[in-house]
């Protein structure tokens, strides 16, 4: 007998993010000051009826590169050989909630780990050698994660990658280091990732809501 | 084309203005995504059932319908196209395969394609992190391939590619519209 390899790919597809879903709390979904509610995987994706497949989702994808927009200087023919690095995170929306905040007020409660983004865990990839902080980074592929808190927040580096949500195991954290938080002003709707030029290579900022942090990134001459 | 390449240069210049004042980067319009071989592998693998090892991950940007005709009107019969909008489709294998008669090796490519009424060519490319396919170059090909399109009944508003498993490989199924098709990768 043969089934439609779409029904059996949706059929796959709730069998295993389901699990997952209840496992990983949803940034866009969980109402602020309550317990975990149930999450159905339809409030993941936009609607769409006729679409057997995925439609997009509820908290998109988005990369950022270093040199700032590389993809376009290269196309230009302005840059062709300084790429340094890129990041792709997925982009909750603060929809009205208070998101960085002590246990049971914030969305993202001070002190737990949070995947810097939504979905899957955010990846960040060097292409060459740099420095971050004070420590040595060998090029190669991340996840990145922090620990807020209101003053300042832990960044992580670790090299499990290819996971969903964020399924720590803290045995492969690769890099740790701790950066004051500033306020973003006005407050940022969309989690943005982003580089900026910095002197001897780029910032990563990551802001959300009135909280803006800065990663230094250094690049070895 | 010059016409594309001024509002690109116009986009860029707005981008340098919008850095200097620390304006952050909105939610594009046609949202990315990404698509792994195993299908969900990451939430397979923090749940230990990932009961193959990771062979592929396609990363793309969704532009919609909305209300358009697709092929053959906003996406020209017989031009190349990005398959998806934004920056060009990224394909990354984990193993070496065989598209097309042609071995790939492990690593990042670009994607393209060039539609047409019966058939697309689809197109790997060594030209990894540009923008569009603006400054494509046949020249750094890894290979070609036809591949005929199937009709789907139902029109889908929002771009897709996902993978699908065969017996001896698996299909990237590319869809949009009414339009469907299958990119066989053996292994």
């Amino acid at each position: 007998m043969q089934t439609n390899p779409f029904y059996k790919f949706i059929y796959l597809f709730f069998l295993l993010a389901m699990p997952a879903v209840f496992i990983s709390c949803n940034d866009a979904e969980k109402p602020t000051g309550q317990k975990k509610t149930e999450i159905s995987i339809d409030t993941l994706h936009k609607k769409e009826s006729v679409n057997p497949y995925i439609t997009y989702d509820q908290s998109p994808m988005d990369m950022s590169y270093y040199p700032p927009d590389y993809p376009i200087l290269k196309m230009n023919g302005s840059d062709t050989s300084s790429l340094v690095a890129r990041v792709i995170y997925s982009r909750p929306q603060k929809k009205g909630r208070l998101i960085f905040g002590p246990p049971g007020k914030g969305l993202r409660e001070y002190g737990k780990e949070w995947r810097l983004g939504a979905n899957e865990a955010t990846e960040i990839e060097f292409f060459k050698d740099v420095m971050v902080g004070k420590s040595n980074i060998s090029r190669g592929r991340y996840i990145i994660y922090c620990i807020p808190y209101a003053d300042k927040w832990t960044i992580v580096l670790n090299n499990n990658l290819f996971t969903w949500g964020l399924h720590l195991d803290t045995s492969r954290d690769v890099f740790k280091t701790d950066i004051s938080t500033t306020i973003q002003n006005p407050p940022l709707e969309d989690f943005t990732m982003v580089f900026v030029p910095a002197n001897n290579g780029t910032n990563l900022i990551m802001a959300w809501d009135d909280v803006r942090v800065s990663l230094p990134i250094k690049v070895k001459p | 084309m010059k016409r594309l390449l001024l509002i690109v240069l116009l986009m860029s210049t707005c981008i340098v203005n919008g850095m200097a004042q620390m304006k952050l980067p909105a939610v594009d319009k046609s949202p990315m995504d990404m698509s792994y071989y195993p299908n969900n592998y990451p939430l397979l693998r923090i749940q230990d059932k990932a009961s193959e090892p990771l062979l592929a991950r396609v990363i793309y940007s969704r532009p919609q319908k909305n209300g358009r005709g697709i092929f053959g009107d906003l996406i020209e019969y017989g031009k190349l196209w990005r398959l998806g909008a934004n920056e060009a489709t990224e394909i990354e294998f984990y193993q070496p395969v065989t598209i097309g008669g042609v071995k790939v090796k492990k690593g990042r490519y670009t994607l393209y394609a060039i539609p047409d009424t019966g058939k697309w060519t689809i197109i790997i490319n060594k030209e990894n992190d540009i923008w569009g396919s603006f400054k494509y170059d046949s020249k750094k090909d890894v290979l070609r391939v036809d591949v005929p399109v199937e009709k789907q009944p139902d029109n889908l508003d929002v771009f897709t590619m996902v993978f699908d498993k065969l017996s001896n490989g698996i299909n990237l199924v590319i869809a949009w519209d009414d339009v469907k098709l299958n990119l066989p990768i053996a292994l």
